[in-house]
């Protein structure tokens, strides 16, 4: 009766069309009479601007208008604070700044005139480096800040003293990760015109378009209702959409010439104009006893916040809560800095603060073991978090806590043995040339699920029925604003509609992401749709039955059922702010855990590192689309795997170097692991539908830790920075320091 | 004409006329006066793969090649890669494999992969990760892609013995 519900892999509702080519994207859409856009982007990373002349621009035939910081209402914007300029006024802070809109009948018209937009700049000191732009003399990329110091976060548990006093071992490490670029294939694109109804609409891709809204109304001083997004397909997120790109500037074309106006980003103006995943600097120093058990952690961190606050400091709360990994520790000592400079906006991207820590704890937990001479599955096992542990935030851990069973499965996957003693890793295998050194590497991991910290994180969903005479239902329509960013929320939320309803999933509809049609879900971000969104679908649906129900008992001949429901992370957990003494608090309403084995090959005279096999143990609790969510780890260790060997998005003194893909490289089909095994452990979640939890981004967050500490077991080389090069191994292994050009490290303040 | 150039192809088995300039690439001809979206862009610097397309039966980037060479010459965009029975075997592998996610790189991955099963109906793991990796995806992790390829070579195989017996 209920085909296609919970648990089957059913096909994605948007497949067919996308292998023809007929599923449109924000770049495919057009209207008849539309105008396009270009930005006049900042010239240089800091500088004051003196003056702005477009005349000449202006001059170019086909030129409509050349839009600047005066032509905007209200001129600031930002996803958590007002802090960026729609159009830069006085000042630059990143390459990123807009400073105009060049509108014109053509694109080349248009492209043209950007070239003659004059702008008259005053340079000044660039603030490059986030331990530099901590110093008091540091110049200040806001200056009506007193530093460039955004925010410390620290959590203080028990007494470190006494806890390192306590351990047999101490070990300690700096681990350094870069600015990374999403890369999602469809560069950012926007088309805004004024409906039928005097709104003006953009189309564009988005992950929560309700949010752009009260962006994009505050910008141009409209009323809510006078504003409307509409979100088609798009072509990948990953965080990078969280923020604001092309909406503003299109609507304000379209608003102030009352005719369409189309923006298309290049792959260069996408790399440029938005933010990166943070740079992490962090300093470990963790003590255990003889038998392996943590007895203190004393863990810093400096997060590169680039220009603009964007979501550094959810982001950095994030970091903080998981610094010390998914284990118990007695004593902590945590502490955690987002700072100001003139690099790229850094933001959310999958792992939202969670993916860079692991890179430094899991190693540390390799050091630990190594220095006790334990293996590294065994002394995981002593200290990892279960249900009812109490976390380094002094919060006791859910149900879901589910660290020890995905790292018993991936362990047993690869080949580990549990005996009376512990559990003991498999024997080395052969070596297929001389060159060439194996080496195995595991690491752990977790993420909330849905935002955190207080936050009061909400989605809304609308179900209608279609009844026949007798009541039964004919089909549903779900309307709910999760955007599908590729992840594949549209067919799940299908399928929890379906299991609700008793009804085959072909006859469930799910609304496209219109705000004009469809309630605000909250974002497709923090691997929380099928968590918040799917629960408010569910309770939808209930009400729906429970209305449909009540009209059959009242004979009342209704044909249509229309129920609305909103689930709140708050009804399962209320979390809260860090506490401004201690640091504890509830920080997450959920969690997701995984756990990676990398089998790697270095080649020991090249450096090269090829990763043979990677098993992947995840904990989606009940799965709803088997398929789906192996799509979500192949695709989360494809970015881990580029995080480890190659991406790197690098600026010097502000320049971007990496500009183009034949610059920033991610990983091919020739790059991947030869061998994914994805194994779910489906520890349900109580409080997600139907028992299932989101798992969209801690398929990302193993995978560089456990190929670091498999070249590790290969070649006894700690790579500390990412991303693992070949230039990085090959100097490793050799002891060789780095070349000057590359900026030198110094400890964390 | 305002500096336009007269192009005549053929493009998805149809004889098109259009105008072009002569420095738009034959991506924007397809998208932008052709209307088919369905080849996208996504870098217009040959390295991402996602606007490629058959000329002649070969592959290129579409981003890579002007407007004005195709006059003359065959061109296949994936609104022509089904026919009248249906989807082409490799859309219909993609499906069945889950070979997609945004699937914005999806036309292209299909035409590169048209490419090499056409000219090597047999080939091996090693030769489609080969192949392929002129094909950047962010989404999948490429394993559903090239598990779609080998099965849809298998398919093709099949289809093309049957109508050799028949």
């Amino acid at each position: 009766m209920t085909a296609g519900a919970v648990g089957e892999s059913v096909r994605r509702v948007d497949i067919e069309a996308k292998v023809q080519g007929r599923r449109r994207y924000p770049q495919d859409f057009s209207l008849p009479g539309m105008l396009h856009a270009v930005v006049v982007w900042a010239g240089y990373p800091h500088a004051r601007i003196r003056r702005i002349d477009p005349s000449e621009a202006l001059a170019v035939p086909g030129v409509l208008a050349v839009l600047t910081h005066e032509d905007v209402p209200v001129n600031e914007y930002g996803i958590n604070i007002y802090d960026q300029p729609v159009l830069a006024s006085d000042k630059v802070r990143w390459l990123g700044d807009r400073v105009a809109v060049v509108v014109a009948e053509t694109l080349r018209a248009a492209e043209r005139a950007r070239d003659l937009v004059r702008v008259d700049y005053e340079e000044l000191p660039i603030v490059d480096d986030p331990l530099e732009a901590m110093r008091p003399e540091a110049t200040l990329v806001h200056e009506d800040r007193r530093s460039n110091l955004l925010k410390h976060i620290y959590v203080r548990r028990g007494n470190v003293e006494e806890g390192f006093a306590a351990a047999d071992v101490i070990v300690e490490g700096t681990y350094h990760t870069p600015f990374v670029e999403h890369a999602y294939l469809q560069p950012e694109a926007g088309l805004a015109y004024i409906d039928d109804e005097g709104r003006v609409t953009v189309i564009c891709a988005a992950q929560w378009p309700h949010d752009d809204l009260r962006q994009i109304a505050h910008a141009l001083a409209l009323p809510l209702e006078q504003v409307r997004e509409v979100v088609p397909a798009v072509g990948g997120a990953f965080g990078g959409r969280e923020d604001i790109s092309v909406q503003i500037l299109v609507a304000l074309a379209a608003w102030r010439l009352r005719r369409p106006v189309k923006m298309v980003w290049s792959r260069e103006e996408s790399i440029r104009g938005h933010g990166k995943r943070h740079p992490f600097h962090m300093r470990h120093r963790w003590g255990a006893t003889k038998e392996g058990r943590l007895t203190a952690v004393e863990i810093e961190a400096v997060l590169d916040a680039g220009a603009y606050a964007s979501t550094s400091v959810p982001v950095l709360e994030n970091a903080v809560s998981f610094l010390a990994g998914p284990y118990a520790v007695p004593h902590a000592r945590i502490d955690g800095y987002a700072v100001y400079t003139n690099n790229a906006v850094t933001m959310a991207m999958r792992g939202f603060g969670a993916t860079q820590p692991p890179v430094g704890y899991e190693l540390q937990m390799d050091r630990l073991a190594e220095a006790l001479g334990m293996d590294p599955v065994e002394i995981r096992m002593r200290n990892l978090l279960e249900p009812g542990s109490i976390a380094v935030t002094g919060n006791r851990m859910p149900a879901v806590t589910s660290a020890r069973e995905t790292l018993r499965a991936a362990a047993l996957a690869a080949g580990w043995r549990e005996e009376p003693q512990g559990w003991r890793r498999p024997g080395a295998s052969i070596l297929r040339a001389s060159h060439l050194r194996r080496g195995i590497g595991v690491a752990c991991a977790y993420k909330n699920v849905g935002y955190s910290f207080g936050f009061d994180d909400r989605s809304t969903a609308i179900v209608e029925l279609a009844l026949a005479s007798d009541g039964s239902i004919q089909s549903a329509l779900v309307r709910c604003a999760a955007v599908e960013v590729g992840q594949g929320v549209t067919t799940v939320l299908a399928q929890l509609a379906a299991q609700t309803l008793g009804l085959e999933v072909s006859r469930v509809r799910v609304a496209l992401t219109d705000t004009a049609a469809t309630p605000s879900a909250g974002s497709s971000s923090a691997s929380r749709h099928v968590f918040m969104s799917g629960n408010a679908v569910v309770k939808a649906c209930r009400q729906a039955l429970e209305k449909r129900d009540a009209a059959l008992r009242e004979e009342s001949g209704a044909t249509r059922i229309v129920a609305e429901a909103t689930f709140r992370g708050h009804d399962v957990r209320r979390t809260t702010a860090y506490d401004i003494v201690d640091g504890h608090c509830e920080p997450h309403i959920s969690y997701s855990f995984g756990t990676q084995i990398a089998i790697v090959e270095v080649d020991i005279e090249t450096g090269a590192v090829q990763v043979d096999r990677l098993i992947a143990a995840t904990n989606a609790g009940t799965p709803v689309n088997p398929r789906l969510c192996l799509g979500q780890v192949a695709g989360g260790v494809h970015m881990g795997v580029g995080y480890a060997l190659m991406e790197e998005f690098i600026q010097q003194k502000g320049q971007v170097r990496t500009a183009r893909l034949s610059e920033y490289h991610i990983p091919t089909v020739a790059d991947m692991p030869r061998e994914l095994e994805s194994i779910f452990t489906e520890v349900p979640d109580p409080d997600g539908p139907y028992g299932a939890t989101g798992l969209g981004e801690t398929p990302t967050l193993p995978t560089a830790p456990a190929i670091l500490n498999a070249i590790h077991d290969a070649t006894g080389a700690w790579i500390t920075e990412l991303p693992a090069t070949p230039e990085r191994v090959w100097r490793a292994l050799r002891g060789v320091p780095a070349q000057p050009a590359a900026p030198a490290r110094r400890p964390c303040p | 004409m305002d500096g336009k150039v007269r192009v005549q192809a053929t493009i998805n088995g149809q004889p098109v006329e259009f105008l072009c300039e002569p420095r738009q690439s034959l991506l924007e001809c397809l998208r932008d006066v052709l209307g088919l979206t369905g080849t996208k862009e996504g870098c217009s610097d040959g390295n991402c793969g996602a606007c490629s397309v058959l000329l002649n039966g070969r592959l290129v980037n579409s981003c890579l090649v002007l407007g004005v060479e195709v006059d003359g010459q065959e061109v296949t965009t994936v609104e022509g890669l089904a026919g009248p029975d249906g989807l082409h075997p490799l859309q219909q592998a993609f499906i069945d494999h889950a070979a997609l996610q945004c699937g914005y790189c999806t036309p292209g991955m299909l035409l590169a992969a048209k490419a090499l099963l056409d000219r090597e109906p047999e080939p091996s793991e090693e030769r489609i990760r080969q192949w392929l990796a002129g094909n950047l995806c962010r989404c999948t992790g490429y394993d559903r892609i090239v598990r779609a390829v080998q099965d849809a070579a298998r398919r093709m195989r099949r289809e093309a013995d049957a109508h050799a017996e028949g």
